[in-house]
Order: C-alpha cells, then sequence, then structure tokens
C-alpha cells in the first residue's frame, strides 16, 4: 500500500464536535483521490491533517512505507515530501512566477534547479511568464503556476483544495483536462477535493465521500455515482443538487 | 502525542519568556503595596493624597471634555464636508502630536510672560500694561490648555477615520429623512461614533496621568510629581512604591469604565464593507467659517509654538554649541532606534506564537502586555528601577568573581532605560505586527512549509517581507513616542547621558528657554516627518 491512514479523528480546539471522525482508508501509488461532500462536512480538514498542518486527536499514517504520524511519531508538514495547491493559491506576492517555484527547490544545484523550473512551467505550459508577478497573471495562469510550484519538488503526494472553485466555467472544465493530463505524465498521487460532482467524475480514479466528518462511501466514480450519460452534460451540476440529503 | 506540548519549540519559549519580562517588573509594584509604612507613607497618606488625586483627576476631566468637543467637531467637519483648505487640514490636524506637551508648555510660557511676545507687543506698541496674572498659564486650568491643545489629535484621527469610513449609510439615511445637520449631528454621529470617542479619549487620559513634563514645569502637584518628590527629595522609594500602586489602581479603573462605556465592543473598522462617506460642499459663509475653524486650532495647536520655537532658534544661534547638540541628537536618535529595533523583533515572536499556538492563552496573554501603555511612565519608572536592583544583588556574587567592585552595574546601565522603554511601548509595536500578521493570515506561511521550507526560513522569507509596511509603521510609531519620552529618561538614564527630550527639559526648567528651543525643534521637526510618513503608509494600504 502506498498510501494508509488509519482512524483518523480531529477536533478544533474552539469547538466540541468532531470535525473529522474515524476516517480510513488507503491510495494506490499514481492514484488520483477525489474527496466530495457539501460545504463544511471536514473535507479541507482531512487535507490538512494529511499535510501535517493540524494535529490529529488519534489516528495513524504511513506514506511509501514511512510512518508519518502515529500516537508517539508527527513529522512535521515540511519534512513530509508533500505538496499541496491551495484554494487560493497562497501564491507568494512579493515573488514572481520563476521564484514561486525555485522557493521550494532548495537542495539542487541552481542548473539543475533553473531545469526544473523550465520543465514545469513546461508542462503547466506557461513558458515566457517566469518574471511576471502572481497580480499580473489571469486566475488560471495563478492556479497553474500553484499546480508547478507544488509538483516542482517532486513530491510523493499532491493534495489540491478546490482547485477549481476560483474559476468561470469555461476555465473550469479546461483546466480540469490539463490537470489530469499533468497528474498524469508525472505520475503523481493527487486528492483533491471538490464539492463539484463533475469534477471528480472527469478526474478521480476513486472517490471519497464525506458526510459529517465521516466517510459515507468510497469507490469508483462509475459506481458511486452511475454512469457519465446519467449526467446532465450541459452546465456544472453539483452535489448538493444530485444527492438526496 | 499531545497537541500542546508539540507546539513548544523556540518561538514559543522566547514568546512566553519576553511576555514574563514585560510582566515582572509590574509584580514588584503590586508586592510593594504590602510592604510595611515609613513615616512619610503615613504623612502623604493623611495630608498629601487626597489632593494628588484631586489634582489629577480635574486635569483629566476637563481635558477630556475640551479634547472630545474640539476633536469630534473637527472629525465631523472633515469627514463630512467640503471647504477650502481642507484635504490639507485633514492630515495637517494630525500634526500637533509631534509637539510633546512639555514643549508646547515652555513655548507657551514664553510667549505669554512678560517678556513674551504679547506683552512686549501691548507694551511697546500700544502701551498697555496688563495686569500679568490675566497671562499666567502656569497652573491648572493652562495646563488643562496645554494638553487639549496637543492631545486632541488623538479623539481627531480615530473618529475621523471611523465616520470617513462606517458611517455612510447610518447618515444618508438619516438626510433622506429630512433631518439638518445639527440634528444629525446630535442624535446620529454622537451616538455612532461614540465607541471611538471613548478609544480617543481614554488615549487623551493616559497621557495626561502619565505626563511629567507639564506639571513639574508649571508646578502643579500630581501623582507623577508626587512619585519623583518622595523618590528623590525625601529618598524614600518605599512610599513612592506605594504611589505608584495608587496611581496604578486609578489608571485600572479608568480602564474598566472605558470598557463599560464602550459595552463590550472592540472597534474593528475592517468587518464591514468600507464606503467612503460622500463629501457635501460649503459654500458662502459657512465655508469660511469651516475654513476659519480649522486654521485656527492648527494655528494655535502647531504653526504659532513651531514659529515661536523657530525664532527662539534663530535668536541663540550658537549660542548652544552644535556640536552639543549633536551629541544629544545622537543619543536620542541611537537609543529610540535601538529600543524600537527591539519591540519590533519581540512583536514578531509574540505575534507569531499568538498566530500559530491554537490555544486561548496564546491570544490572550499578549493582549495583556496592553497594560504596559497603560501604566504611567513614573510607575514604570520604579518599577523597573526595584528590579534591576533587585536584580544587581542578585548577581553580586557574578560581579566580584570577575571582577568588578561596583555592586550596582546593570541599574546604572543604559540597559535599564532601554528595558523601561521596552515595557512601555511593546504594545504600540504589536499591536501594528498584530494587524499585519492578520492580514496575511496564515496561508501563506502554510504554503511555504508545504514546499520542504522550515519554519525559521519560512519566517524570514515570507512573513517579514508581506509585513514590510506593518514593520515600518509600528517602529515609526514607537521611535517617535520615544524621541518624546520624558520621566523615564530623566530617570533611568545612565549619569550624563543627555537625549534632547531630557536637555529640553533641563534648559527649559532653568528658565532657559531660548537654549531648549533647538533641541525641542529637532523633535518636533523629525516626529513630524515621521507622522507624515506614518500618514501615507495608512493611506497607501488599502491597494
Ligand atoms: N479553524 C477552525 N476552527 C473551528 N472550527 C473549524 C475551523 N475550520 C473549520 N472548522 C469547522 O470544521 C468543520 C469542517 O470544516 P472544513 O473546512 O473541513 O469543511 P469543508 O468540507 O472544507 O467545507 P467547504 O466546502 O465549505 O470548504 C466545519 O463544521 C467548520 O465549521
Ligand atoms: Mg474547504
Amino acid at each position: 500500500m502506498f498510501i494508509d491512514i488509519q482512524d483518523l479523528s480531529f477536533t478544533y480546539s474552539n469547538s466540541l464536535t468532531k470535525a473529522v471522525n474515524c476516517i480510513s482508508f488507503t491510495i494506490e501509488k499514481g492514484e488520483v483521490i477525489s474527496i466530495l461532500g457539501r460545504s463544511g462536512s471536514g473535507k479541507s480538514t482531512i487535507l490538512r491533517l494529511i499535510a501535517g498542518l493540524e494535529m490529529p486527536d488519534e489516528g495513524s499514517f504511513t506514506l511509501n512505507g514511512k510512518k508519518i504520524m502515529d500516537d508517539r511519531t508527527f513529522i512535521q508538514p515540511e519534512k513530509r515530501g508533500i505538496g499541496m495547491v491551495f484554494q487560493d493559491y497562497a501564491l507568494f506576492p512579493h515573488m514572481n512566477v520563476e521564484e514561486n517555484i525555485l522557493f521550494g527547490l532548495s537542495k539542487m544545484s541552481r542548473k539543475d534547479k533553473k531545469r526544473r523550473v523550465n520543465e514545469v512551467l513546461e508542462l503547466v505550459e506557461l513558458e515566457g511568464f517566469e518574471k511576471r508577478y502572481p497580480h499580473q497573471l489571469s486566475g488560471g495562469q495563478q492556479q497553474r503556476v500553484a499546480l508547478a510550484r507544488a509538483i516542482a519538488p517532486e513530491p510523493e503526494l499532491i493534495l489540491l483544495d478546490e482547485p477549481f472553485s476560483n474559476l468561470d466555467a469555461d476555465l473550469q472544465v479546461k483546466i480540469r483536462e490539463d490537470l489530469r493530463r499533468i497528474l498524469k505524465k508525472a505520475n503523481t498521487t493527487a486528492v483533491f477535493v471538490t464539492h463539484n460532482i463533475n469534477d471528480a467524475h472527469a478526474l478521480a480514479d476513486r472517490i471519497l465521500k464525506i458526510k459529517d466528518g465521516k466517510i459515507d462511501k468510497i469507490g469508483r466514480p462509475c459506481d458511486l455515482l452511475g454512469s457519465t450519460s446519467e449526467l446532465p452534460n450541459t452546465g456544472e451540476v453539483i452535489f448538493e443538487e444530485l444527492l438526496p440529503v | 502525542m499531545n497537541r500542546y506540548l508539540a507546539n513548544v519549540n523556540g518561538w514559543t519559549i522566547g514568546a512566553i519568556l519576553i511576555i514574563i519580562l514585560l510582566f515582572i517588573p509590574n509584580v514588584s509594584i503590586v508586592t510593594g503595596i504590602f510592604s510595611s509604612a515609613s513615616e512619610n507613607w503615613a504623612h502623604i497618606k493623611e495630608y498629601m493624597l487626597v489632593n494628588y488625586i484631586k489634582s489629577s483627576l480635574t486635569l483629566v476631566f476637563f481635558t477630556a471634555m475640551f479634547t472630545v468637543v474640539i476633536g469630534l467637531s473637527l472629525a465631523w467637519l472633515i469627514a463630512q464636508y467640503d471647504f477650502p483648505l481642507r484635504s490639507f487640514m485633514k492630515w495637517a490636524l494630525i500634526l500637533p502630536l509631534s509637539i510633546p506637551p512639555f514643549i508646547g508648555a515652555y513655548t507657551y510660557h514664553g510667549i505669554v510672560n512678560y517678556t513674551g511676545v504679547i506683552q512686549k507687543t501691548l507694551r511697546n506698541q500700544f502701551e498697555i500694561v496688563p495686569n500679568p496674572s490675566f497671562f499666567d498659564i502656569m497652573n491648572v486650568p493652562g495646563a488643562i490648555f496645554i494638553y487639549t491643545l496637543f492631545l486632541y489629535p488623538y479623539v481627531y484621527m480615530i473618529t475621523r477615520i471611523f465616520l470617513s469610513h462606517q458611517s455612510a449609510s447610518l447618515i444618508e439615511s438619516a438626510r433622506t429623512l429630512g433631518k439638518g445637520p445639527w440634528e444629525i449631528f446630535l442624535k446620529v454621529v454622537i451616538p455612532i461614533s461614540r465607541v471611538s470617542i471613548i478609544g480617543g479619549v481614554s488615549l487623551v487620559v493616559l497621557e495626561v496621568l502619565n505626563d511629567y513634563g507639564v506639571v513639574k514645569y508649571f508646578g502643579i502637584q500630581t501623582f507623577s510629581t508626587a512619585i519623583f518628590q518622595t523618590w528623590f527629595g525625601l529618598g524614600d522609594l518605599d512610599s513612592s512604591i506605594k504611589l505608584a500602586a495608587s496611581l496604578m489602581g486609578i489608571v485600572i479603573f479608568i480602564l474598566i469604565i472605558e470598557r463599560i462605556l464602550r459595552g463590550g465592543k472592540q472597534y474593528s473598522y475592517s468587518t464591514t464593507k468600507v464606503r467612503p462617506l460622500p463629501l457635501v460642499k460649503l459654500k458662502g459663509k459657512s465655508a469660511v467659517f469651516a475654513t476659519m475653524y480649522t486654521l485656527v486650532i492648527f494655528s494655535i495647536a502647531f504653526l504659532v509654538p513651531v514659529i515661536q520655537l523657530m525664532d527662539w532658534v534663530i535668536l541663540t544661534f550658537g549660542k548652544v554649541p552644535m556640536g552639543e547638540v549633536l551629541v544629544y541628537t545622537r543619543n536620542s536618535v541611537t537609543v529610540a532606534a535601538l529600543s524600537a529595533t527591539l519591540i519590533i523583533v519581540f512583536s514578531l515572536i509574540v505575534g507569531n506564537f499568538s498566530r500559530i499556538v491554537h490555544h486561548k492563552f496564546a491570544k490572550l496573554l499578549p493582549k495583556l502586555t496592553i497594560l504596559g501603555y497603560s501604566i504611567p511612565g513614573a510607575v514604570i519608572a520604579v518599577a523597573v528601577v526595584t528590579t534591576f536592583i533587585a536584580l544587581d544583588r542578585f548577581l553580586a556574587p557574578v560581579y566580584e568573581f570577575i571582577g568588578i567592585d561596583s555592586g550596582l552595574v546593570l541599574s546604572v546601565s543604559l540597559f535599564m532605560l532601554i528595558s523601561a522603554y521596552i515595557i512601555r511601548f511593546f504594545a504600540i509595536g504589536y499591536n501594528s505586527i498584530e494587524s499585519g500578521f492578520d492580514k496575511i493570515g496564515t496561508d501563506f506561511r502554510d504554503a511555504s512549509r508545504m514546499l520542504g521550507v522550515s519554519r525559521l526560513r519560512t519566517f524570514f522569507k515570507i512573513d517579514v517581507p508581506m509585513m514590510k509596511g506593518a514593520i515600518i509603521s509600528g517602529f515609526v510609531l514607537v521611535f517617535v513616542d520615544i524621541l518624546k519620552e520624558i520621566p523615564l529618561t530623566l530617570i533611568l538614564r545612565p549619569f550624563n547621558y543627555d537625549t534632547l527630550a531630557t536637555k529640553a527639559f533641563q534648559y527649559a526648567s532653568d528658565e532657559k528657554i531660548m537654549e531648549a528651543s533647538q533641541a525641542s525643534l529637532l523633535i518636533v521637526g523629525v516626529s513630524a516627518i515621521a507622522i507624515i510618513i506614518f500618514h501615507k503608509l495608512l493611506r497607501e494600504e488599502p491597494k
């Protein structure tokens, strides 16, 4: 098993209820998993726990045979080798595109760094944008820079939180396809959060449905959601509209 | 694995150490209340205490009243109306803050006294010899006049920002309901700005209680002067600790009243959507009146004293050797810059700690350091000296061991003064840094760590560059406050160490008003520049 997560639970310090309640699942190498659920169901919290940005009440997590956390271990996020694309991208506003990507490439020679920057920029089709600052990019371009930045250090796992939420509908479809192509090409294992059923359908190998911090269902898109033909193919349909409460 | 223990690292330890250091000296005041009373204290308590309370409260009450009247009326005029000179006045009306009240006090005394420009003109040009007591400002009403002139900007500044940003919909709906300007002012503006008025006026009150320069120069007995008198005049540190504790009691009482008046509400400008209040253009008589009113206030609170200072500087040019002035300037700038830098560094550590540790205490503890700013300088001076002398006693064996024969090392060093500045002004720097951290949030920091970058490197490469604005404005505010500071500097400076402020104060106390002018004008100039820089930064921030 590439990734093994067992009995993960978490409570925010200012709250009494569990935001994540005893979640277990496994992921194969190269697999793309989607976490689907309505607003407030605990999707972002699961990603932050995997990333190490929050510390769980209990649970264990191994990545590629390496113990990341259990009762007595807690590896800090910067030591986990996990990449993350934030919902609002969190591109550093005081650095240009190249500096943003270089920022995560510390343990390389200067020449390797340069080559890696060109590689990932080519992957996201943004060659020639090295010197632009984040505010000089469109929403979709920012999103791709964020992806390039996360991929550049070649993480073993990449996490994406609502990667399409800030984009308009046309761009969402385009970026969605780009993302699948990029992830598969780099053979990256990925977990991405969405509340949009079409995103999950188009991108994921498997879907994890979350309800009130617990796993509701888990399985392949066609098993969980039915075949694509049953989905309306015009416009965007969101999770809430499809699944009865 | 314990979630809170896992957060224990360099940041936490550093932050907690800093917070403890900021608190220790105040403990010595509280314990001082319980030490046995000397004869002096019995005398003070019996005959003097009531007087100190009376005069301190009189000064506080009337200054608060007048600063509210002036500050609120100016804020309202500038926020709602357009008239000639408005955009200049908008920030010029803050400038009186650059004149420390004690400099304003001796400058006005110089203007109105027997040899001053007013009486001289009356005598020589009009052959009128007025009753000199008519021009005597060295009394309680005079001190209230001085405080009002140089402290009203606190009320003006806070209330104006509130009115221009937050009141648009309320005032516009009042207008559409057919209310006239006076009615709107009385029934809408005053009630909705209550919280910001109280915020501004409590700063004024704390400044008045803190003041030593004006009351000492005017010979008025207040808590501040009494603490110094019992300490240095009678050599009775214990009694002055007891006085300090009483003053602290009054301050805490006032802070509680402030809380109650505010109704638990914090003034927040950022939460609701900012929609500027559209300006009403004044015409004819009302435009002339508005311009005249603002011009008169600006003149007496800034222009007149500055021109008088310039006049004296020109008259005495060369009398005070330039080299001497340079030394004071260098001392002032070094000690203010050093302390401000330390305050900003400490604020960054504590602010970062409060941001990343998800625990109630991590949010609450730094807020308590605000007390330091509320505690008058004289009290902090007593507290710091007591602590440092105790520290020197404690370290005496160490001094002996390394071959220093004096028992007092730390308590006669610049280190003591700088510690006192840090305790007193930490809150100013911390406020600025905290709002900077609030603005950038934690996403960038998380993003950096997810790229495999360590916490320390993240701090320097991401947090610090993104907070440049907050760091600069925090530094400037602290720097200016230290430049103007009087009681702490006078008591805690090492022997023969003079700053612009102490020198100006000493010359003025010796009735060498003209000699004091050079140092004073330098303080005012530097502070005014800093205030203008700060104003520019504030304006550019929303972009
Ligand atoms: N910092 C926090 N402190 C306290 N409670 C929180 C915090 N962040 C989230 N929560 C709560 O935890 C639960 C799960 O939140 P989470 O952000 O994981 O939801 P989500 O599924 O990502 O929702 P969305 O789709 O709206 O982003 C919610 O009930 C939320 O209110
Ligand atoms: Mg979320």
